[in-house]
């Protein structure tokens, strides 16, 4: 059986400009991902993260060239398959966060436990009581500091089984000690699955060890 | 846990007034007792006046003659051997077949046991046109007994004006055991015969006696072959059908009024009972559009949310499996409900019409099949909807 891994292929936004295109070391070249790989993406700003994570997640399909998982095309997925991607293969923090702002923090994590358990309700608790959010855990998203949504954001892509993670600026919002803290337990997560990260942010991050680091 | 209907119900963001919600519940049981009353009292129009004497196995049998106006009075208006093969020929009628006639003068008396003495007339017609055939209904020539059978309604007749007569009143069961004599008389002899009846008609009015008989008496006594027959006996599916009255109107044939007139009555209701059928379903219709719109709304009012779900990894096939499922108690409990309506409503109906026709006091099984059907469409049509709304996201 062959590794899990995600290749890009030659892939080009619809929108991006031909001098971005020719400086990038992601954009119109061939990048394989690992599984067990410790990967960052710098960019600064405008130049396609959060599309880069959206084309990779299978959120959108305009662009040219492939993502291929395990060798599979993205695009010629079904929506079955793409439901299925994400609720075994592969996780993600977005930039945007995307919780349900009416619901709790809590029920937002449960909706995503409850799709393929890989945790428990009480390892819940203590992950939310290690990231300092245990008491929100009630309250409506909306009503949480965009930092404390951040966390309640991490600790819900921890909740399934996956062999990739895409981190889009997880810890924008973060103070240095919250952000570390995060991180040990992102890195935790992903070691007991021996899964992939796949860091992306404007700039590098001191407590990421990263095994290669790439110029969006 | 595993996620079901409850893991997604608090994303669905339902319509805040309830009114169409209720309003469709309402529309749909309503349109769905409508139906299933209609059909049933489809199936008690049909028992009614179906008939069971006109429509034994399955077909209507009527006589018809030809009518008597002041142009053709006074001719022979007898139908012709040609006549009859047109009207056996014709796609509407099954069979048909002439009621042939005495050609000489019958008299008939009841011997001394009834001082009554009467002429009268014969008529012969095929066995299978007659509704019960007693097996003694046979004769050969050199036989001096001649079985009769005489028309229900004759009897009745004869029980009405018997008192004033001084005439012994008879029952059905009695009417076999008196003995009659039967005399025949042409220009060609006359002959003497026993006669007895063996049995009631009720579809035919008339006094019948084997064909065999009646043929061979024409040419004794008449001297005459039968060719000619002033009453045709018509076999068809349907007396109703439009191009057998068409057919009849334009050849000037005439039809017994009675069995017209309850064909007309079956078909008056039978055609308002189909008015209400066509009724319930567009009752139905509607209430099924209402669902519609109250799931295109909550379908929209929940868009982020179902995205955001399709986004974490729900897929839209399993949401709409979910969505769909929730509604299968709901039209349930709706068809139960109307069920059990038609259910009592036959009841009362087979109570009020029970001195009539005995009328079964359950629904018939095709109202049941078609709950069953609405049940299955309904859940069918709904996760269609779902799916075709979940799928335009």
């Amino acid at each position: 059986m062959h590794s899990p891994s995600i290749q890009l292929e030659y892939l080009i936004p619809e929108y991006l400009e031909k001098e971005k295109l020719e400086r990038s070391q992601v954009w119109n070249t061939r990048l394989s991902i690992r599984k067990g790989e410790r990967l960052q993406i710098v960019a600064p700003s405008g130049s396609g993260k959060t599309s880069l994570v959206h084309m990779v997640y299978g959120l959108r399909n305009d662009f040219s060239g492939e993502v291929l998982c395990d060798g599979k095309s993205l695009k010629t997925f079904t929506t079955d398959d793409l439901a299925a991607w994400k609720k075994n293969r592969i996780s993600v923090v977005f930039q945007d966060l995307r919780l349900f702002p009416d619901q709790s923090a809590e029920r937002n994590i449960e909706v995503k436990r409850v799709l393929q358990p890989y945790h428990t309700v009480s390892k819940v608790t203590e992950m939310a009581k290690r990231l300092g959010v245990f008491e929100k855990l009630r309250q409506h998203a909306q009503t949480c500091s965009y930092g404390e949504q951040q966390r309640i954001a991490i600790i819900r892509a921890l909740q399934q089984p996956f062999d990739f993670l895409l981190l889009d600026e997880p810890f924008s919002h973060l103070d240095d000690r919250n952000a570390e803290n995060a991180w040990a337990l992102i890195e935790e997560e992903c070691t007991a699955r021996g899964a992939t990260i796949i860091m992306i942010d404007l700039q590098e991050i001191p407590f990421y060890s990263a095994q290669r680091t790439l110029h969006l | 846990m595993t996620p079901d209907y409850s893991t997604i119900s608090p994303f669905l963001v339902s319509s805040k007034s309830k009114w169409s919600r209720s309003l469709g519940y309402i529309g749909l049981c309503l349109g769905v007792i409508l139906l299933l009353c209609s059909v049933q009292m489809y199936m008690n129009v049909q028992q009614f006046i179906g008939g069971k004497e006109i429509k034994k196995s399955g077909y209507d049998f009527v006589s018809v003659s030809k009518l008597i106006t002041d142009q053709n009075m006074g001719k022979d208006n007898r139908f012709t051997a040609a006549e009859i093969h047109e009207i056996q020929t014709q796609p509407f009628i099954t069979d048909a077949a002439p009621l042939i006639s005495n050609e000489f003068r019958a008299q008939i008396s009841a011997g001394n046991i009834i001082p009554f003495s009467t002429d009268l007339f014969l008529e012969a017609i095929q066995d299978d046109f007659i509704d019960s055939v007693p097996p003694s209904f046979h004769w050969k020539p050199g036989e001096s007994h001649v079985p009769v059978i005489l028309s229900a309604d004759y009897l009745e007749m004869y029980n009405i004006f018997a008192p004033s007569q001084d005439l012994p009143q008879l029952s059905e069961s009695s009417i076999g055991k008196v003995q009659l004599q039967l005399d025949c008389s042409g220009m060609y002899g006359s002959g003497r015969y026993t006669a007895g009846i063996v049995g009631l008609s009720s579809r035919i009015s008339t006094i019948l006696v084997p064909q065999s008989f009646l043929e061979w008496a024409n040419q004794m006594y008449g001297g005459k072959k039968t060719e000619h027959a002033a009453r045709v006996y018509l076999k068809t599916e349907n007396i109703s059908n439009p191009e057998l009255v068409k057919f009849l109107q334009e050849k000037g044939y005439f039809v017994n009024k009675e069995r017209t007139r309850s064909a007309r009555i079956k078909v008056i209701l039978q055609s308002f009972v189909s008015g209400l059928g066509i009724f319930s379903v567009i009752v139905i219709l509607l209430s099924m559009m209402l669902f519609a719109f109250y799931l295109q709304l909550m379908i929209a009012r929940s868009k982020d949310n179902l995205k955001l779900l399709q986004t974490l990894g729900y897929s839209p096939a399993w949401l709409s499996k979910m969505m769909a499922k929730r509604w299968i108690p709901v039209y349930t409990v709706i068809i139960i409900v109307a069920l059990g309506m038609t259910m009592v409503f036959q009841y009362a109906f087979s109570l009020a019409f029970s001195y009539k026709e005995t009328l079964s006091a359950f629904i018939a099984w095709p109202v049941i099949a078609i709950a069953g059907i609405l049940l299955l469409l309904c859940i069918w049509i709904n996760s269609r909807l779902i799916s075709r709304e979940l799928n335009r996201l």
